[in-house]
């Protein structure tokens, strides 16, 4: 009898400490953020990833199960700038979660406290499908995820104020890290520096702005709208005033467009990760450039 | 950083669709199915060149505690319609949102889906007979989200039974909720590359005081007849949708299909001239569709559409004897091929070999071969759509 009670008691005081200790459940629109929520909260949160590497993120739709995960989230991580325009809203509107939606702690779009680059002068959808809040594809900058890293640990301890001294910890950890990481990617990017390149979409653009790349065209003629064969005539045509040493594709992206300009014109084409999981590589944030910036210089003729 | 400071940063987001339609049919488009009684709302594309409803969306936040919305029809008739007028709670929590005001009812699938978001430039048949275009109310509705890992949704309407099927011709002057709905929707992912939705729906209403029309035999006999009971609509829907790695970019399927029941307990009139006959009527009716639509590749898509409506069993008693119940089963095929640039257009032909109304000579179908090419455009914000 005694030891039936001493058994109860233990369980009910490891229900206690589970209670205590509940992570939050973090919605993350893509892996990026997944990835950085998991480098500042650690156990203290239980994330759920919407979309992946394979996915135009673009282009995905409100589906049952997002809702449904949308429903029990502490917190809501995205990247913002339009971004999710297209599903996300209907995502918020029919979870019935108050603390995930617009100006809450609970909702957090990156984007908005991270510069911004490519922001047109003037917006038509006669220019393609553009972002009028500049290119949101954020998680190639350094200096965006330390931002953002800073923005989500603000969020972090707002709505889960008994973790404030962890998650404190755990960014001064990282931004350690992600600061030597950075000087690292600077000295191995350095043969990349003024290479001229060619991409997909702009996936990349933060990407090749921190090694001092150069991006002279884009395989789709306008954002948004896939590559005809009209453009890539032109790409050939360019190739002989303003050449590029690379052309570069998004994981989730056909290779067809690139591999098709890449034989034309004599020129390597390398498939990046668009975000954490993009590659075998990719595992999380810091293997993520890594992994992209090897691709590059492997590819990189001479 | 650019900070938005002048004053329409705080305009709704505003979005306009048009949508116009050339039409090819070999019989007058206006009959009607036969065997079931008109919803009022069906909407068929006129022959050759017909301009379709105009929509213009307003949405916004309104606070943090509402948000707010307005869907209005341009007709090309010249007219205005309010389709959706209303609020919805951002802040109830725990699973709860509240909508007021008139709305898309929550019943079956496609009844909440916009005409520019259709995959066929025509609604189901069963859409069409049993629940109008989209069947909407003036009301509220509570939804609930449970907190699982699988969508567990639960809902429930009550409104005044504005529209077809409880309507009639004088507008509805009582008290209290005439009209309720409930639905249930389960969903979730199998895998990363499967997604599915399976719902149920119940509909329930009272007629207006005056009835509604049931047959339509008003237009080829010149009488007039009057159902005034109770009605009830049961509807099973189920969704599921592929892609590769989950990525629609290049590829995509979608499959739908619906299925509804609906019975009539109440007193029918049948009126010649003014000799009413009156006596009680017990009807059950049904029909279903099921839809394929495959992304071939970017922009292009072809779809495949069934449909039947099954006249059931309408029990008359006494008016058998004037009136005789249906004994008809209007089917459909529909196929179509749509081209959309971008997001935002869309290049439509559809076919459809249909066999929804009878000769009443003969009692054989009419085969009536019906060619669309469609044009679907939107302007403005970029709206988020339904699964």
């Amino acid at each position: 009898m005694k030891s039936r009670i001493k058994l109860l008691l233990a369980a009910l005081s490891l229900l206690i400490a589970g209670t205590a200790h509940a992570a939050i459940d973090v919605f993350a629109c893509s892996p990026e953020w997944g990835a950085l929520t998991g480098e500042i909260a650690g156990n203290r949160a239980t994330v759920f990833v919407a979309t992946t590497a394979l996915q135009d993120i673009h282009r995905i739709q409100a589906r049952p199960s997002l809702i449904a995960r949308a429903r029990t989230a502490a917190l809501v991580i995205c990247t913002g700038a339009d971004l999710e325009v297209g599903w996300m809203s209907m995502v918020q509107s029919q979870s019935g979660n108050d603390r995930i939606q617009v100006g809450k702690p609970g909702f957090l779009e990156v984007a908005n406290f991270v510069p911004r680059i490519d922001i047109p002068g003037s917006v038509d959808r006669a220019l393609g499908d553009v972002h009028p809040l500049g290119n949101p594809h954020i998680q190639f900058g350094p200096k965006q995820i330390q931002l953002a890293a800073e923005e989500l640990t603000r969020r972090l301890v707002r709505i889960d104020p008994a973790g404030e001294g962890e998650y404190r910890a755990r960014l001064t950890d990282f931004t350690s890290r992600w600061s030597a990481a950075t000087q690292r990617w600077l000295q191995l990017g350095a043969p990349l520096k003024g290479i001229t390149v060619i991409q997909h979409h702009k996936n990349f653009s933060y990407l090749f702005d921190f090694l001092g790349m150069r991006q002279v065209g884009s395989l789709e003629p306008k954002p948004g709208v896939e590559p005809t064969s009209a453009h890539l005539s032109d790409l050939v045509e360019q190739q002989k005033v303003e050449p590029a040493k690379l052309i570069v594709r998004a994981s989730y992206q056909s290779p067809a467009a690139s591999e098709w300009l890449a034989q034309r014109i004599k020129v390597p084409a390398v498939m990046l990760p668009a975000t954490v999981g993009g590659s075998e590589g990719a595992k999380d944030l810091f293997s993520l450039y890594d992994d992209c910036i090897r691709r590059l210089l492997t590819a990189l003729p001479g | 950083m650019t900070q938005q400071s002048s004053k329409n940063a705080f305009n709704p987001a505003i979005s306009l669709i048009l949508n116009g339609t050339w039409g090819r049919f070999g019989d007058d488009p206006s009959t009607r199915i036969t065997g079931f009684a008109p919803s009022g709302g069906e909407v068929i594309p006129g022959r050759g060149g017909s301009l379709g409803e105009s929509e213009l969306f307003l949405s916004g936040n309104i606070d943090p505690y509402f948000r707010g919305a307005l869907l209005a029809a341009l007709t090309p008739e010249n007219t205005v319609e309010v389709e959706e007028a209303f609020f919805e709670t951002l802040a109830l929590g725990k699973g709860f949102t509240a909508k007021g005001g008139r709305f898309f009812s929550g019943v079956g699938y496609f009844n909440q889906v916009h005409p520019h978001a259709w995959d066929f430039a025509d609604p189901s048949l069963v859409q069409n007979a049993f629940l109008g275009r989209n069947y909407g109310d003036d009301g509220a509705q509570l939804r609930w989200v449970a907190p699982l890992p699988v969508l567990v949704q639960f809902g429930v309407e009550l409104g005044r039974g504005r529209e077809f099927p409880g309507a009639g011709e004088v507008e509805r002057n009582r008290n209290g909720a005439e009209s309720q709905v409930y639905f249930a929707n389960v969903g979730g992912d199998i895998g990363v590359s499967n997604a599915y939705q399976v719902g149920a729906s119940h509909l329930r209403q009272r007629t207006a005081t005056d009835g509604s029309a049931f047959l339509d035999y008003d237009d080829i006999t010149g009488t007039s007849n009057l159902f005034q009971g109770r009605q009830r609509i049961d509807g099973l829907n189920f969704v599921y949708k592929w892609s590769p790695d989950g990525n629609p970019k290049y590829r995509n399927f979608k499959f739908v299909t619906e299925w509804f029941q609906r019975r009539y307990d109440g007193d029918f009139t049948f009126d010649t001239t003014g000799v009413a006959a009156t006596d009680a009527m017990n009807a059950k009716q049904s029909g279903w569709y099921a839809q394929a639509i495959y992304q071939f590749m970017p922009y292009w898509r072809v779809g495949g559409r069934y449909d039947r409506l099954s006249h059931g069993n309408v029990g008359l008693n006494a008016n058998a004897a004037n009136l005789t119940p249906p004994d008809f089963d209007p089917t459909r095929y529909s196929v179509m091929l749509d081209w959309s640039p971008s997001e935002y257009s869309r290049i439509r032909l559809q076919f459809n070999r249909d066999r929804s109304r009878q000769d009443l000579a003969s009692g054989e179908a009419i085969t009536d071969n019906q060619l669309f090419l469609q044009y679907i455009f939107s302007l403005g914000a970029h709206g988020a759509h339904r699964f």
